[in-house]
């Protein structure tokens, strides 16, 4: 069974139509990088998949739950699906430690001393133990962005969203948050990538998505796509990137 | 007549008791008004069309209207049209409380509005219920936010007690009148009612300066 499935799910802002129909099944386990040029979709696609957008037609399935649901469905599947985003969005007056320990705490209900011992954890796994006590001010974007994803991995989900997860970085800065994401996939972890890293696509996806107007125009194997794009958009476009 | 500090002596037990009743009417009046204030603002920010509305109704209804007509209104249209009397006291701590907490919504929903969308849309990801967003996440970061501008409410407020001059509570501007009255010791009383007022307003800005302090307003 497909972990998420998208069923001629539509999404309009008035009469802005952003997604169109669009049909799509994604396994446990898959590195799906989305790519696509700026209003394509790609960004509302993956926010439709944990409901911060709503879909206005059709179905999007989340792991067994529709996001049509009422609101404790659509906690119960934004539990299970970790979101990273571009702006890393961590909570300014708690440190680093408290922002990964938060979610342990308030949405599993474990104790502080747990969240905080499981936060620590997590915080070594993206290198960045000896900042647990910093406060987000005090850390660069890099560093900022690698503990969102350690707080997005604390609630233990089953997917992660990154939503242009290093457009807001330097390049140097980019590479350290590319690498953790790449041990997260080797791990196993199941990854839905907005992104511009065409190398990123190309070594860690295990499948590339391009859409255009709200539509998936390509979807495929990413090195064969990118390679040997099938057609003149795709083309054009990896010409830029 | 010669300028005689010295009689400031004198009045000044009665000009003390006038103080604490503007503090008294202030305290209640803004304690009120904050609790409507966070209500009426949590209305305006989070509320459908409808509570949103009967929210703004208020607040249009209290700024548009002078403290004066308010406590006016109070106190002697009330009981006239309502059958409900209420003695000068308690119309003087309500008008505050109605007038204080129309601005303080504002200044709720200000702070509330200024928390980055982004920082909400993390909680809600997270799988919390947006009452949790709003607890844990948006509304320690708003009240840091709230501290200035309710400061400056909480000054304004202690100030427009002295518009009680009206129905007659004796608060100091009240009791600064009486004394007047009786020794036409314009200089020495003004001058003092005006160094308690300031007493009493300094010291609020000396406590919100602590608390902004403590916390690192972001």
């Amino acid at each position: 069974m497909s972990m998420i499935e998208f069923k001629q799910t539509s999404k309009a802002f008035g009469d802005l139509t952003v997604i169109d129909k669009v049909d799509l099944s994604i396994n446990a386990g898959e590195v799906v990088v989305l790519i696509g040029p700026s209003g394509s979709g790609k960004s509302t696609l993956l926010r439709c998949i944990n409901g911060l957008e709503s879909i206005t037609g059709g179905d999007l399935i989340m792991d067994g739950i529709s996001v049509t649901g009422n609101a404790k469905q659509l906690q119960k599947i934004r539990q299970e699906a970790g979101m990273v985003f571009q702006q890393f969005n961590l909570f300014p007056q708690m440190t680093a430690l408290e922002n990964v320990a938060f979610g342990l705490e308030k949405v599993r209900g474990e104790s502080k001393e747990k969240s905080k011992e499981v936060a620590l954890g997590l915080l070594t796994k993206v290198g960045l133990k000896d900042k647990a006590n910093h406060s987000p001010s005090e850390l660069s974007g890099g560093q900022q962005q690698r503990v969102a994803i350690a707080r997005a991995l604390a609630i233990n989900p089953k997917v992660m969203l990154f939503d242009e997860p290093t457009s807001a970085l330097d390049p140097e800065l980019k590479q350290e948050v590319l690498t953790v994401m790449n041990d997260l996939a080797k791990e196993g972890m199941t990854m839905i990538v907005v992104t511009h890293e065409i190398s990123f696509a190309k070594q860690v996806g295990t499948r590339l998505i391009f859409m255009e107007h709200g539509k998936i125009t390509v979807d495929g194997d990413p090195n064969i796509i990118i390679d040997t794009p099938p057609n003149d958009r795709l083309k054009e476009f990896l010409k830029h990137v | 007549m010669e300028i005689d500090w010295s009689v400031v002596i004198e009045f000044m037990p009665e000009l003390l008791d006038g103080a604490k009743i503007t503090l008294y009417i202030t305290s209640l009046g803004l304690l009120g008004g904050i609790i409507i204030g966070v209500i009426a603002g949590l209305m305006r920010a989070y509320g459908g069309p409808i509570i949103n509305t009967i929210a703004l109704i208020f607040i249009e209804l209290v700024r548009g209207t002078p403290i004066v007509v308010q406590v006016m209104f109070l106190y002697f249209a009330l009981p006239v049209i309502a059958n409900i009397r209420i003695d000068p006291m308690s119309a003087a701590i309500l008008a505050i409380i109605v007038n204080a907490g129309a601005y303080i919504a504002e200044i709720v929903r200000g702070s509330l509005i200024s928390i980055s969308k982004g920082l909400a849309e993390a909680g809600l990801a997270l799988g919390l219920p947006y009452w949790k967003v709003l607890l844990y996440i948006i509304s320690p970061l708003a009240f840091r936010r709230l501290i200035p501008p309710l400061g400056n409410q909480c000054i304004v407020s202690l100030k427009d007690t002295s518009l009680f001059i009206v129905i007659g509570v004796g608060e100091l501007t009240r009791t600064g009148q009486e004394i007047m009255a009786a020794n036409f010791r314009a200089v020495e009383i003004w001058t003092s009612v005006a160094i308690l007022y300031l007493l009493m307003t300094g010291s609020i800005t000396l406590i919100l300066r602590t608390i902004e302090k403590r916390m690192k307003v972001l």
